[in-house]
Formats: C-alpha cells, structure tokens, sequence
C-alpha cells in the first residue's frame, strides 16, 4: 500500500513539473496564436477535403478523425520531454533516484497530452459548426471522456515509444513526426478503417485510436449503443496492453542504456 | 561569391546527413501521398490524383523552409560561427543562399516518393500532361520556395517568436496555399490572402499541368509565383543586411 | 620609411549600451602597436575588455570611437583588405560543426577563404597533421577533448594562411601537455613570420610565449612590457609566510626597507610583503639569524599584482 502512495506522490509532482514545463514554453499568446491557430488550420486542411468533393458525409469524417488526432499528436509530442530529460542532464540524476523511471517519465508528460485532448474538444466544437455539421445533443458529450480515452491510449503507446528511443535521442524529432504521419494513415482516421486489406485492418485495430475513432464516430451518428460500447471496450483494452507493455519494457531499456553508455549526460 | 555559394551548398548537404530530423520530410512526404491516395480512391474520384501527388510535395518543401533552411543563421549564432562567417572575406548572403539552395533542391526527392507511391501502392501512374509547363512551374517554384525560405532565415533572427511561428505555420500555409484543396474552394473571405502566397498559383499550376485540357493565363500565373519568390528574396537579403550591421554595430547577434 | 605594423590601435572606445542597462565602457581609449612579427600578450582578468579588442580588430564589431590597423588596412572601413589577413581562434566550446567531422569543417572554412579544391585538400591536410588530428580527421567533433577541440580551432584559423592570427583564451580548459604543445605550435607560427596577439589571463603562458605584454584592466591598458620585466614586477611582490616568530623581531622587520607590511593570519602565522627586489634575502637572513625555521616564500597571484599596479599607477613604465 505504501509504495502505491509513494508511486502517486512521485507521479503527481512528475505531473506538476511537467506542467511547469510546458507554461515555461507557452505563453497564453503563443498558446492561441501559435498552437491554437495550426490546430484549427490542421482540422480544417482536412475537412476541407470534404468540400472538395461536395460531401458533408465526408466533412463530419474528416473532421471527426482529424479532430481526435490533435489529441494523438499531444500525447506523441510527450516524448519530446524524455529528451529534453537527456538533453538537461536531468536523465541520470532520476535514474540514481529510488523512483521507477517510467512512473516518472509516464508522468512527466501527462499535461502535454491532457493540452491535446483539451484542444482537440476545442477544435470539434469550434469546427464542427464552421463546417455547418450538426452534433446530437447530449449524446455528443460522450466524445468528452471518449477522446480522453484515445488520448490517454495513444499516450501509452507514446510511452512504450519512448522506451524504445531512449538510448538515441537524436532520432526523437524524426519518431514522433513520423509516427504522428503513420498513425494517420493507418487508423482510420481518413478513411474508414474497412477501406483497408483485412491483414492490414487488423494491425490497425491493434493500434491506439482505431477502434476508439469508431466509438466517436458512433456517438455522433446514428449508431446504436452497444456498438460505440464495444469499440470503447476494444480500445481500453488495447490501451492497456500497450501500457503494460511499455511498464514491462522501459526498464529493460533504460538498463540497457546503462550497460552501453548511450544515457550519457546532454549529447 | 560562387565559391562561397558552393561552400554553403555542400556542407548544407553533410548536415543532411548528421542530422536525423533533417529527414523528417522524407519520412511523411511518401506517408502524406498515401494518405491522400486513400481518400480520393475511397471516394472514387481518380480524376483528383493529381493533387494527391503534388500536395506532399508541397508539404515537405514547406517544412524545409521552415524548419530547415529558416534556422540557417540563428543556428549559425547559436552555434557560435555567425562572427566567424561575417569575419571571413566570403559574401555571408552567397554562402546562406547556397544553403538554403541546396536544401530546397534536395526537397525535390520528395516527388520521386510521391510517383513511387502512387505507381508501385496504388498502381496509378501520375501522367504529365503539359511538360515544359510542368517543368517551368517546378523550376520557378523552387526558386520561390528558396526565395521564401531566405526570408524566413533573416526574420527568424530578429522575431523574438520565431519558435512559436515555425511550428505553427505549416497547416496554415497548407490551407492558404490551396496545396490539396484549390483556394477555389474556400470561402471567398479568406481568397484575398491567398493571392499573396505564391503556394496557391504555384499548386494551381501544377495541377494543371498534370491535368488534359489547356493551361490558361500559364505566363501570368508563373509570373506570379515568380513576383512572390522575388518579393522573398528581396526581403531576406535586405533583412540580412540589417543582421549583419546589428552583429557588427550593437554586437548583440554575435552571440546567443 | 614608414613601416607598417602588423597591428595599429589608436585610441580605440567601445561602448555597449545593453537594453535597461546603464552603458558599459568595454574599451576606453587604448592605443597599442604591433610590430609584424611580434607575440603580443593581453593580459588581463575576465571582462577586462580583451575579446571586445579583438573582436574589433577581425572585423566582427565596430568602434565606438577611434582607429585600428591591420597590415595597415583601417579594420572599420577596408574589411575586404583585411579579413583574407586574419585569422581568429577563438576557442572554447563552440564554433565547430560539431556534427561534422574535423577534416569537414576545415575544408567548408578553406572554401569561404577563397582557396581552390586542390589548395583546400592540400591544406586541410597539412594543417590536420600540424595540430596533430591526422588520425582523428574523419571523427566528429563532437567526440573530441577540449585540448582537440582548441588544435582544431587554431588549424580552422590558419586555413585562410593568416597573416595576422588573433587567438582569444586559446588554451582554456587544455591539460597542462596539451598547452605546452600548442605554445610550441605558436613558437612556430611566430617563425613564419606571422604576426600574433593572444588573449590570456594566464601569467605563465604570457611569459612563456609572447614577446611582449599588455596588461588590461576594466577596458584600460595598464602596462606593456616584455615577460621578463613583468616577471621581475612579480618578484619584486613577494610575500613571506613565518610562524612561530617573536613579536620584536616582526616589529624589527616591519622598518626593513623594502618590507611593506607585515600582518597576522588568523592561523597565527605572519604574513610579511615585500615591494622591492632584494628585500627578500634580507628578511629570511633576518629570520633564520633569530632561529625562526618555519618559512615560506611565494608570489602573489595576478589580481593581486593588478591591485598593486592600479594602486601605484605611477608605477606604470
């Protein structure tokens, strides 16, 4: 029970000084004008696809899909803060603290991703009747806790990334862009995911934001209930399997960074 | 000045290769044309696969400028070698010129990715219907692109949010640009600040110039990417003049 | 005949006025000469004004008042003439691609000071194997010692063939081998003929390499003299470390001539300071007659020279 408390201690001030972290970047200024704006325009770039092809069908799936891969891209840009941990040298000196690394790590980037899920919410309801789509009311307040969960999905797969770059920082700049890119192509997020070859489908509902892209998507259409809950449930469960898997293989990541010199300080 | 030009292009090409996020835009280039390739087939409109192609051009030549050959000089201050480079009897603009040069024409790698993708995933093969007009377009583009991207690399060292602009002027510019979806189709509000992107009459023409049917008003259109390429240029080359005055005079460039 | 000086500064200000700050005088009216050929030394703690002059004379900043010469080219107005003359090591950690290799940085540098392809290769290897990192060229600079890093330096500025070399702080940070062997590298470049002003605040190496010193202090040249001069100045400051002497006899060598004070530690001990050459042996005489053994002699450090100086400015020769 104490190393519970103490694993929560650790996890909140990580929480809290990766929050700091983040204002230390943004200004309120460069937060709208700045992050804000491109949000807004990324969405847009998108759905406009829709107009293009003279569907508002394809409008709401655009937008819808691209909406919730602003939460994505939060929790993907987390990663940046595990090199800046190895950038400041900060990386070693957590590493000889009696704290599990992926707790604080986990932690550290909570805010980033929660920033994503918050401005993806933005962007819907700002979007959504930009684009004169109509959302059913109050059904689409489950999009809420729904992109909270992707987004915390995506952020486990985020962490299980991290582990993997840890020892070649280097390279995080060019995994997370890519990522973002990649992810966008294979989970259905711009089309829909029986568009694919069934091997491929498969993968894909294997990845984070798939099957609860669908669950959103069910909310604000006309789907039945017990199929939004099924998607939901997939994508709990496939959020976890990546969280487990990336709390299982951290360790062994960082250990290895040991063994090799490669945590070294700033590079 | 050549000299200097050709000094600046070949170690812009030896920090491709030192530095990984250097290769970012080849990296979603190709994923980019995918994904604009499963929409319009998705949607039965083949007819559209000329903007699938040229769109991720677009992006990442955009995504040089602005990550890439935007950061040429403030790299250079941080890095502690812009007093060096003004101290040496080189032409500093040729030498940043050079750069930004050699990394434009290195985005060209990203159309090759594009036809790949859409030949060897999609089997669609990307016709040019208009040759010499596609070919003058690219040409000028570049020469935009780098226009462009030497204004950036001279404003970026004296706006003090230059950060914040660079990682928020993709999408944007993506958007005004009409690099995927014709300015045509957006709302008539927003058409006047396309004019003055030169992405919006550059991608037109592409798009023409992959398309059967004539290439209307092609010399003022192309003029007109050239016009904006030119007003970049102009701009950059008369704010690095302001650079270097300010590296010399106040002494407060020199260093970070 | 007029003869021209490697290095002419005349009456050379350089004021900075950073944003809400009061004005800064880096530099106030320093006149110095440089005959070609000459290791010139500029002595002098940190923020003395040291780099600013030498930033000033490669081109790199602007005065605020005054004129300075290289070869006899006005550095402000003729910088076409004089930045293919000059070279600069700057040193320290930054100011190589550090990504890149050693070989690769040189040749970019070789490039921007208008050698050909042939000459860029022919020197670049030349130069590598003059500093010593033939063996290291195709590393990344990343990976190199700060004494690797500071050979690398002085090559980039010898790229352009310098006839002026201005090296700012060049063995900061080196061990004391790898110091000793670049002092050598700069003997040699002094046997070319090569005109060199090196910043310091290291009193060995002023002494060690130059033939001659300027010392500076908060943007005002103090003294310029040659290393012995500088070195007999030194002397001359020494201070006596006693313990276990009788307070008679402390009395007693407070009126030696040539003793300037002589005051109590508070580990008990007596420090007694010397100003004159001479005053010394006398002392320890003084001391060892009485039977007081434990002694100890050594020279004040640098600041306190300084101090001595700005305080006895008549002093200045």
């Amino acid at each position: 029970m104490r190393g519970l408390v103490s694993t929560a201690r650790v996890s909140w001030y990580a929480i809290v000084s990766g929050a700091n972290d983040y204002w230390s970047i943004f200004t309120l200024k460069s937060w709208i004008f700045g992050w804000c704006v491109r949000m807004i325009s990324q969405v847009s770039f998108f759905a406009l696809i829709g107009k293009l092809l003279r569907s508002d069908e394809q409008t709401q799936f655009f937008l819808i899909g691209n909406a919730v891969m602003i939460a994505v891209m939060g929790a993907l840009f987390a990663m940046n803060m595990t090199t800046s941990e190895r950038g400041n040298g900060t990386l070693s000196l957590m590493l000889a603290s009696p704290s599990r690394p992926v707790v604080v790590f986990a932690s550290r980037g909570i805010y980033v991703m929660a920033d994503g899920v918050f401005s993806s919410l933005l962007g819907l309801a700002i979007l959504g009747p930009a684009f004169g789509l109509h959302f059913p009311f109050p059904r689409v307040l489950l999009v809420i806790p729904l992109t909270a969960l992707v987004g915390f999905s995506a952020y486990s797969f985020s962490t299980f990334l991290a582990g993997v770059i840890i020892r070649r920082r280097e390279m995080t700049g060019l995994i997370v862009n890519a990522t973002i890119v990649t992810l966008m192509a294979l989970c259905g997020v711009n089309v829909p995911v029986s568009f694919y070859p069934s091997w491929l489908a498969w993968i894909s509902r294997c990845l984070p934001i798939t099957n609860g892209l669908e669950a959103i998507r069910g909310v604000v259409g006309d789907v039945s209930w017990s199929t939004v809950g099924a998607h939901a449930g997939v994508e709990i469960v496939v959020a976890g399997a990546w969280l487990l898997l990336a709390l299982g293989t951290f360790g062994r990541f960082i250990r290895a960074g040991q063994r090799d010199g490669s945590l070294e300080y700033a590079s | 000045m050549i000299r200097a030009f050709l000094a600046g292009a070949r170690i812009q090409l030896q920090f491709l290769r030192a530095y990984p996020d250097a290769l970012i835009p080849f990296f979603t280039a190709p994923m980019f044309s995918v994904i604009f390739l499963m929409i319009f087939r998705h949607a039965g409109r083949t007819d559209l696969t000329a903007y699938a192609a040229i769109a991720p051009v677009f992006i990442a030549l955009w995504w040089l400028a602005l990550f890439n050959s935007g950061w040429t000089i403030t790299i250079e201050r941080w890095n502690g070698t812009l007093e060096m480079l003004v101290a040496a009897p080189s032409s500093f603009a040729a030498v940043i010129l050079g750069r930004i040069t050699a990394t434009t024409m290195v985005g060209i790698v990203s159309f090759g990715e594009t036809w790949l993708v859409a030949r060897l995933l999609f089997g669609t093969r990307i016709t040019i219907y208009h040759t010499w007009g596609f070919l003058a377009t690219a040409l000028v583009t570049l020469a935009a692109m780098a226009g462009t991207a030497v204004a950036m690399s001279s404003l970026f060292v004296l706006a003090r949010n230059a950060v914040t602009f660079s990682n928020s002027a993709s999408y944007p510019f993506y958007v005004l640009g009409g690099i995927l979806v014709p300015v045509s189709v957006l709302p008539h509000w927003i058409r006047p600040v396309s004019s003055v992107v030169f992405l919006s009459w550059s991608a037109d023409l592409l798009r023409a110039a992959l398309r059967p049917g004539p290439m209307h008003h092609f010399a003022f259109r192309l003029g007109m990417v050239a016009l904006l390429g030119a007003c970049g240029l102009v701009v950059g080359v008369w704010t690095m003049r302001v650079i270097l005055v300010r590296v010399r005079g106040s002494g407060e460039l020199g260093t970070t | 005949m007029v003869v021209v000086q490697g290095v002419e500064v005349q009456d050379i200000r350089r004021v900075f006025t950073p944003r809400k700050r009061e004005p800064v005088v880096a530099l106030d009216d320093v006149s110095l000469s440089i005959p070609t050929g000459e290791v010139h030394g500029l002595l002098g703690p940190n923020g003395a004004g040291k780099t600013t002059l030498v930033k000033i004379l490669s081109t790199v900043l602007l005065p605020s008042a005054g004129r300075a010469f290289v070869c006899g080219h006005d550095v402000v107005v003729e910088t076409k003439a004089v930045r293919p003359l000059i070279g600069i090591v700057f040193g320290g950690e930054r100011g190589l691609y550090t990504r890149l290799s050693a070989r690769q940085n040189l040749e970019y540098w070789g490039a921007l000071y208008q050698l050909n392809g042939g000459e860029i290769k022919k020197r670049t290897e030349l130069l590598l194997e003059r500093v010593g990192l033939t063996d290291r060229a195709g590393q990344r600079v990343e990976e190199f010692s700060r004494g690797m890093k500071q050979r690398l330096h002085l090559a980039r500025g010898l790229m352009g063939d310098a006839r002026v070399l201005f090296l700012d702080e060049p063995t900061t940070g080196m061990d004391p081998l790898a110091a000793r062997e670049f002092r050598q590298l700069i003997g040699e470049l002094k046997g070319e003929g090569r005109t060199i002003l090196l910043t310091t605040h290291d009193m060995v190496e002023a002494e060690t390499v130059c033939d001659r010193v300027t010392l500076i202090d908060h943007g005002r040249l103090l003294a310029t003299e040659t290393p012995r001069t500088l070195g007999s100045l030194i002397s001359r400051f020494q201070r006596i470390d006693v313990e276990d002497a009788p307070d008679e006899l402390l009395a007693e060598l407070e009126h030696i001539a040539g003793v300037s004070s002589v005051s109590m530690q508070a580990d008990g001990s007596a420090r007694i300071e010397v100003t004159e050459e001479g005053a010394t042996s006398i002392v320890l005489r003084r001391l060892v007659d009485s039977g007081v053994t434990s002694v100890k002699t050594s020279l004040p450090s640098l600041e306190e020279v300084y101090v001595q100086m700005i305080g006895e400015r008549g002093l200045v020769v």
